[in-house]
């Protein structure tokens, strides 16, 4: 997989490469700012870019913007944005048309090597991936006669790696249970929360969003 | 600071008043020539005694209040020009003598009244022409007055009696006079016009007599114009007759009026008594200003303090004022026991009037020295504002910095670090004790790393800087345990010190909710009317919060009023609690 990387830390970004070429990554791009980025996704065939949310010059919205900008002009490419701080507005702008071939997640997640890889081999191949600080926020809220309180302890565990952009396959990995026990579990939350199940795992990504925020 | 050095008040040398029997003789002399054509009309019956009437009317008048108007004020050039134009008419009347000396006398100096007129009125009030235009306007009349008078006379315009005709060619005199007249007219009307210029110009209210006496002097202008038209194209038009009178009677008008000026000035200075009793009654240092200006007869008066520790002048408010000198208005200086108080801005035409302006001064001391310190304080209210304003600025900017180096560096290292021993963990995969150990110090990091963000986020909300208000407030949102509604309109992002502002509005509001409220939901507002930036939280809990005890109530007011603003808190028992901060965008 061809992936390229903006981020303006010259220790984090070299440590990021080593990770992605150890796992068999071809890292077309190491480049420190936003510019560098748009140049790279122009000129080579990538199939996924992680960017840094802050870039040089201001360090305010570069990085955002760069995303936005390569999400619209290059759909196929797949974007992992990385920031230090998870806030959720920045989720809803970067999943506001799809949450296909997206992903937003905590710095820290790096070093937790091969979930990290998985995000990004997620992203690359068109899936999503949130950073699970979202989900639990958005989970964390009460609400009157909530119909969260009707889930069941799994459930809830299903729904959350749901949130997060997992594949059936993968939640099936993590919870070590069948793809087809997850298939049954999906329809039952889907059933208890009342949301239109929808055939896309990166579109039940945003209806369940939908549903935590509303 | 040039600009806040006390201007010297404009005070003139003062010439003493001339003796009095100086003023005897030229009144004596000035009057001579009325008095003998006088005397002719009552021995002859070919003059008309109205004609002649109606010159004295305006010669005598001239003649007597031009000499107080110089006793009164010797350094005005103004009382020898009414004198002398008094005089111009005495002599021209001698025209109707029997002897050519005295009617050659009269008719050479026939048009000079009109020249010595339009001087007068363009150097009113203070005797001196101030513009280029206006002396060459009035040097064009002078010459043009005189210079053709005489030519036309060589020529026999005046019939050949008259001594000075050289060459009798009476068609040629027409053509002369013609020509003068109607250049004359044109010196009149430009005059006229520039008076009424300057009556536009100034549009602060003058004094009312004052005023009447510039539209007076105007309308003479005007009429006499056109009695020399009339008189250069068809002097025997029925009209030329009347019209002359009505001129002659309005051009006489103006010393009356002039001298109801002066009588003015005299009854302004027994205002200042009511003036005292108005002070005496504790005046409040806003009514300051309104009794000053009706002492002085000038409501366009304003008041300026001096402030010694800011080295400026101030507005009562305690906003500078600027008390340079400019074209229209007139400064005195106010001190007491040598140290500057205050600045009193008044109409130009008060400057002659300097006992009046001691007097009210005076009378005003102590309120003045009251109303100086209540302006003093406002300023110093507007100092300490501004100087929160600048600290809790400065505040923001160190905590954006601070914010700024943690993220690039601490946070950034931490990161990298635990990357490292990710890799080193991958690494040890034979050795599960060593593995053990590093996989404890990722997580050590990790919770370091949660830590630190904690912290940083605490210390400035860096997605505030990046992506504006309403991104921010979603996690914000997000947080409260309870469904809150947003609605953010604004038309783009604000000035970065109001965003914060609002930004700790909504997020201490809804912690404050959270904690005590007991709400079920909540609702958040941001918008924007009229320049202000408005942002309500309104919740549906019990009510009754503590907007005085603790900090979190009162914290947020400071940071709403350091930017300018003003928070309002309703919250009775039972009913909810609704916080409402406005905020100037400007």
């Amino acid at each position: 997989m061809r992936v390229a990387i903006a981020e303006d830390a010259v220790l984090l970004r070299e440590g990021l490469s080593r990770v992605l070429v150890d796992a068999g990554f071809d890292v077309i791009g190491q480049c420190g700012d936003a510019e560098d980025l748009l140049l790279k996704v122009r000129s080579y065939p990538l199939d996924v870019v992680i960017v840094d949310i802050r870039l040089p010059p201001t360090h305010s919205d570069e990085g955002l913007r760069a995303a936005l900008q390569i999400r619209a002009a290059h759909p196929h490419v797949g974007v992992l944005v990385l920031s230090q701080y998870v806030e959720i507005g920045l989720a809803m702008k970067l999943l506001a048309d799809s949450a296909e071939g997206v992903g937003y997640l905590l710095k820290d997640r790096i070093s937790d090597i091969d979930d990290f890889l998985s995000a990004v081999r997620r992203v690359a191949e068109g899936g999503s991936a949130l950073d699970p600080i979202i989900v639990s926020t958005l989970l964390s809220r009460h609400r009157a006669d909530d119909p969260l309180d009707r889930l069941t302890p799994r459930e809830r565990e299903v729904l959350v790696l749901m949130a997060e952009g997992g594949s059936n396959q993968g939640i099936a990995n993590s919870l070590v249970i069948t793809l087809r026990a997850v298939e049954k579990y999906v329809s039952s939350i889907f059933g208890k929360l009342g949301i239109p199940s929808t055939g896309s795992e990166s579109r039940r990504v945003l209806a369940v969003l939908a549903f935590l925020r509303s | 600071m040039a600009s806040a050095v006390a201007p010297a008040p404009g005070f003139r040398i003062a010439r003493g008043p001339p003796s009095p029997l100086g003023l005897l003789l030229v009144a004596a002399a000035a009057l001579a020539a009325p008095v003998y054509t006088a005397s002719l009309t009552v021995a002859r019956d070919d003059i008309s005694g109205m004609h002649v009437a109606l010159l004295h009317w305006i010669s005598a008048p001239y003649v007597v209040v031009g000499l107080i108007a110089w006793w009164r004020r010797p350094e005005s050039r103004l009382g020898l020009l009414m004198v002398a134009a008094g005089f111009a008419i005495g002599i021209s009347t001698l025209q109707l003598a029997e002897s050519d000396l005295f009617v050659t006398a009269g008719a050479a100096f026939d048009l000079v009244p009109a020249a010595l007129f339009l001087h007068l009125f363009l150097a009113f009030p203070d005797g001196r022409l101030e513009t280029r235009i206006e002396r060459v306007t009035v040097g064009t009349a002078y010459a043009v007055a005189i210079g053709p008078q005489l030519a036309k006379m060589s020529l026999g315009a005046l019939g050949p009696d008259t001594q000075l005709v050289l060459w009798l060619r009476p068609g040629a005199a027409e053509v002369v006079e013609q020509v003068q007249l109607v250049s004359l007219s044109a010196a009149l009307l430009v005059g006229a016009g520039m008076l009424a210029i300057r009556r536009r110009r100034e549009g602060t209210p003058r004094r009312r007599p004052l005023a009447l006496l510039v539209d007076l002097f105007t309308l003479a202008l005007l009429l006499s114009a056109a009695l020399f038209l009339v008189g250069a194209f068809g002097p025997l038009e029925p009209a030329f007759g009347p019209l002359q009178r009505v001129t002659l009677a309005v051009i006489g008008l103006c010393p009356f009026v002039f001298l109801i000026g002066l009588l003015d000035a005299r009854l302004a200075r027994s205002a200042v008594g009511p003036l005292i009793i108005d002070l005496r009654a504790d005046l409040a240092p806003a009514d300051l200003r309104t009794a000053v200006a009706q002492a002085l007869r000038d409501p366009s008066v304003t008041l300026a303090y001096w402030l010694p520790d800011f080295q400026r002048y101030v507005d009562l408010d305690g906003r500078p004022v600027d008390v340079s000198d400019h074209d229209h208005r007139a400064t005195t200086a106010i001190d007491r026991d040598g140290v500057p108080v205050a600045v009193l801005l008044h109409d130009r035409s008060l400057e002659d009037e300097r006992d009046l302006l001691a007097a009210v001064s005076a009378a005003a001391g102590i309120a003045l020295e009251n109303a100086r310190l209540h302006a003093e304080l406002k300023a110093r209210v507007e100092e300490l504002r501004g100087s929160r304003r600048r600290v809790i600025e400065a505040g923001r900017r160190e905590r954006q910095r601070l914010e700024r180096n943690l993220h690039d560096g601490a946070q950034q290292r931490l990161i990298a670090l635990s990357l490292r021993l990710s890799l080193l963990e991958n690494g040890l995969r034979g050795d599960p004790a060593a593995r053990e150990s590093v996989g404890q110090a990722r997580r050590e990091i990790a919770l370091s790393l949660e830590e630190l963000r904690d912290v940083a986020h605490g210390i400035h909300p860096a997605v505030l800087s990046g992506h504006g208000l309403e991104v921010a407030l979603e996690s914000v949102v997000a947080r409260a345990p309870f469904p809150v509604r947003v609605q953010v309109d604004l038309a783009g992002r604000l000035h970065e010190s109001l965003e914060v502002a609002a930004y700790y509005v909504v997020s201490e509001s809804l912690s404050n909710t959270a904690k005590h409220a007991q709400a079920t939901s909540a609702t958040v507002v941001v918008g924007l009317r009229h320049d202000q930036v408005v942002v309500e939280v309104v919740d549906d809990g019990v009510g009754g919060a503590d907007t005085e005890g603790g900090t979190g109530l009162r914290g947020l007011a400071d940071r709403v009023e350091a930017v300018g603003g003003r928070l309002r808190v309703w919250t009775p028992s039972g009913g909810g609690t609704r916080v409402r901060a406005e905020m100037p965008c400007a």
